[in-house]
């Protein structure tokens, strides 16, 4: 766990600490460590990658964040506030678009409020802007099925955004679409992150994406899943694309490599 | 599909029929066919017309009187059949237990043919129409049954996570995604239900009825007019085709998103909805 | 946490369940049993309705072993069954091969398949039976004709559902039609193939069993309906429950075959048949 704090991190930019989490050990059945002691504190406003092969613990660790599985040992808080149940604060966006074939785009996007209430014509105006935020106008009465793979995940992120949490949790949200689809919609989230400054954790296994979207990249390693490194990423807010040729970008990259790479 | 097309098609493939019918009854007339067997089409249809424009009346009945029998008992068998394999499927769905240890009864009760009862249920109901009714049922509570517990059990981890995260409630999530999701194998199953249910019917007819288009098939065999048994054939493949039909249609409206055309239909609808609610 | 539909359908073992599905189903009869000696007034109507299941059993015993009646009929009903089983899927499988190899038939099939889906095919019973007699091929027939319809459907899925890449593949090495056809399409086809068999046998006796209704020297359905019009519902039950029995026993041996056949899906069988390859092969 030497990593984690090694650097002097400067972190006054974001507010106070709204994820935190100490010493979390995950481990399902009786033998397998998903997640070993993982130690890491998420500021306001905040965008974190999670970045690592398969079965190193991204998911885990947060769905342990999302309060959907239980942790083993260790604390997770959200908001100074120790996670025992789905919360409902927060926002999740998965690899699938889990959007329901027989509702609109819009009709999708209004669920989360259906949950807390009758739909009201606020929701409906505020879903329409949810809509145009993400780059949907027009295909508000479009179904699921006549939407592109990209066109889905766009609804989901305005889904997300519908239900007012001002902390995002994804979990590979981009990783079944084409290279193209991603870095469009990579952009576009960076932009919609920063009007909502919203406080986002990024689960990926491409490198680049989790470098460009995040301020601060979580490495993670597996057998047992272990938060490796924490690097931090200084680029000016917003990035324009082009960074992702750029001599310091390249660094970051073969660092990340190096970590993965030495386990 | 546009009109014409449909309408090309259309006689594209009624023209097979017709040429079929028109070497049977070709054959029928220079050939030799053994009419005591296969009656020609031309015979057929004049025993269809003395039926249902001449209303002729056959066994204290006229052939729509039969037909309307028919289709009524099969209505209330399938309508009983649906209700109780549905609410076992959801109990089943709900209830670990009740899953594990009542469900196997109905997986074994299937695997005897329901129509090896006939005998049973008619000495229990007699000849009017419960008996008919008590077949029917019996014979298509199995489909609704399995299919919506199937419907009802697809995995789905990521919907449940979603649904989690934004606080639903366990009744908000049956009905906004788990029913919905079920639907297409719900519809399956009614639509194999609605199918049995009226064979169902059809057999208890042979058993024994006073009424009923089985019970003409019946008469008509066993005076060997063929041309009278191939006319209620006829008759019966038109109740099933109207029965199908009906449980195609209500799938194709009910479950829209499953082809393109019927989300493109109920897209258009929703907006124009709007548009007139300003 | 989850919702309560439980998607996690926890593995006991039937071991320790079994207990459970025994008494459950003792006590169940034994309800029964009480129900026909204490719930009716009159002891007639309480045979009628529901026979007690002691007697059921002894009516068992009688015409399997002492008087051992239900034997000719069972080969009888049963010979129907398979005949009509077999014949039905050789239709059927071979209408779905031809629709699958040409678009034309195909096309020129589909009305007619489905006028004959829609159509209740058991309703031509009384026509066999009046044509082809109370015999064995009136009950063939009628078994052969409802029980096609299954492997048709299931085998035209099946071999219609094929990989478009996987074919892209056995065309780019230059497979003629036949190889694609057996080695690809009807190989990935077995699995629903084999479950229309099962579809089929299922269907066949139905079918065969209402041409019995209807008419005939023999059989299952002769029997039963039999021993209701004499009014002994016991030994009613006892022919259905003989039916159910080894109609069961059947369909657990169509299930083995299926699971042996179809080995490729089962990491079990997928362990022992590479062992077995690989012995074969000469490589230890």
């Amino acid at each position: 766990m030497a990593a984690t704090a090694k650097k002097t991190e400067d972190l006054s930019q974001f507010g106070q600490t709204v994820i935190e989490g100490k010493n979390v050990t995950k481990v399902f059945g009786e033998t397998v460590t998903a997640l070993e002691g993982a130690n890491f504190d998420i500021r306001a406003g905040e965008f974190i990658s999670l970045v690592g092969p398969s079965g190193c613990g991204k998911s885990t660790l947060l769905r342990l964040v999302a309060g959907l599985i239980e942790k083993t040992s260790g604390d997770v808080k959200v908001n100074d506030d120790l996670v025992t149940k789905p919360r409902t604060d927060i926002g999740m966006m998965f690899q699938k678009a889990v959007l329901l074939d027989w509702r609109t785009a819009i009709e999708n996007v209004l669920l989360p409020s259906e949950m807390k209430h009758r739909i009201t014509q606020e929701d409906k105006d505020k879903a329409m802007a949810s809509l145009e935020l993400v780059g949907l106008k027009g295909f508000e009465f479009h179904f699921p099925k006549q939407l592109s793979g990209g066109m889905q995940q766009r609804v989901a992120l305005a889904r997300l955004i519908q239900t007012g949490a001002d902390i995002m949790l994804m979990d590979e949200p981009f990783g079944a679409l084409d290279e193209f689809t991603r870095e469009r919609l990579n952009v576009e989230l960076m932009r919609i992150v920063g009007e909502l400054k919203a406080t986002t954790l990024f689960v990926t296994h491409n490198i680049q994406e989790a470098i460009y979207l995040a301020d601060r990249v979580m490495v993670m390693t597996p057998r047992p899943g272990k938060i490796a490194e924490i690097i931090e990423v200084k680029f000016e807010r917003p990035r324009d694309i082009s960074i992702q040729t750029s001599r310091e970008f390249n660094i970051i990259i073969e660092q990340v490599r190096d970590t993965l790479g030495s386990h | 599909m546009k009109p014409v097309s449909f309408l090309i098609s259309f006689l594209k493939y009624s023209l097979s029929f017709i040429i079929v019918l028109a070497l049977w009854e070709a054959y029928a007339r220079y050939g030799g066919l053994n009419e005591l067997f296969l009656p020609r089409p031309s015979k057929i249809g004049a025993k269809l017309y003395s039926l249902f424009v001449k209303v002729e009346v056959i066994e204290q009945g006229t052939i729509y009187w039969h037909f309307y029998a028919t289709l009524a008992q099969m209505s209330i068998g399938f309508a009983y059949g649906i209700t109780i394999g549905t609410t076992l499927a959801v109990l089943a769905a709900f209830n670990e237990t009740f899953r594990r240890y009542v469900a196997p009864y109905a997986v074994v009760f299937n695997v005897t043919p329901g129509i090896a009862v006939l005998p049973l249920i008619i000495a229990w109901f007699g000849f009017g129409w419960e008996s008919k009714i008590a077949l029917a049922t019996l014979v298509c509570f199995f489909p609704p049954f399995i299919n919506t517990l199937t419907g009802l059990l697809k995995k789905n981890d990521e919907a449940i996570e979603l649904f989690q995260t934004i606080g639903a409630t366990q009744s908000q999530y049956f009905w906004k995604q788990q029913l919905p999701n079920a639907l297409p194998e719900v519809f399956a199953g009614l639509k194999l239900a609605i199918t049995t249910a009226l064979l169902g019917t059809i057999v208890a007819q042979f058993g024994s009825a006073t009424e009923g288009v089985g019970i003409l098939m019946q008469r008509f065999a066993f005076r060997l007019d063929m041309a009278g048994s191939f006319a209620s054939l006829v008759t019966m493949a038109i109740m099933g085709l109207l029965v199908f039909t009906i449980a195609e249609v209500m799938d194709r409206r009910i479950v829209f998103w499953r082809d393109a055309k019927g989300l493109e239909r109920v897209s258009k609808k929703k907006q124009r909805k709007l548009m007139v609610n300003g | 946490m989850s919702y309560s539909t439980s998607q996690q359908t926890k593995n006991i073992s039937l071991f320790k369940t079994l207990p459970f599905h025994l008494l459950i189903f003792a006590v169940l009869i034994v309800i029964w049993e009480l129900t026909n000696l204490y719930g009716f007034e009159d002891q007639i109507q309480a045979d009628m309705i529901a026979p007690r299941p002691t007697n059921i059993v002894l009516a068992m015993l009688d015409i399997f072993i002492i008087d051992k009646t239900v034997w000719k009929h069972l080969i009888s009903t049963f010979q129907k069954a398979l005949l009509g089983a077999s014949i039905g899927t050789a239709i059927g499988m071979g209408l779905a091969i031809a629709a699958t190899l040409s678009l034309t038939f195909r096309k020129y099939i589909k009305p007619w398949i489905i006028l004959m889906e829609a159509t209740p095919r058991i309703a031509v019973g009384p026509i066999f039976v009046a044509l082809l007699g109370f015999g064995l091929w009136s009950a063939v027939a009628l078994a052969a004709l409802v029980a096609f319809f299954g492997p048709f459907v299931n085998t035209f899925q099946g071999l219609m559902e094929v990989d478009e890449e996987a074919e892209e593949m056995f065309r780019s090495l230059g497979a003629s039609r036949f190889q694609t056809f057996w080695k690809l399409r009807f190989a990935s086809a077995m699995e629903l193939i084999s479950a229309g068999w099962k579809l089929a046998t299922a269907s066949a006796f139905g079918g065969a069993l209402v041409a019995e209704f209807i008419q005939a020297s023999e059989g299952m359905g002769v029997l039963i309906a039999q021993y209701v019009i004499m009014i002994t519902m016991d030994y009613a039950f006892a022919g259905l429950l003989s039916v159910t029995i080894f109609g069961f026993i059947l369909f657990k041996i169509m299930d083995y075959f299926d699971y042996r056949l179809i080995f490729w899906k089962n990491d079990y069988l997928l362990l022992k048949e590479s062992e077995k390859r690989r012995k074969k092969a000469g490589i230890v």
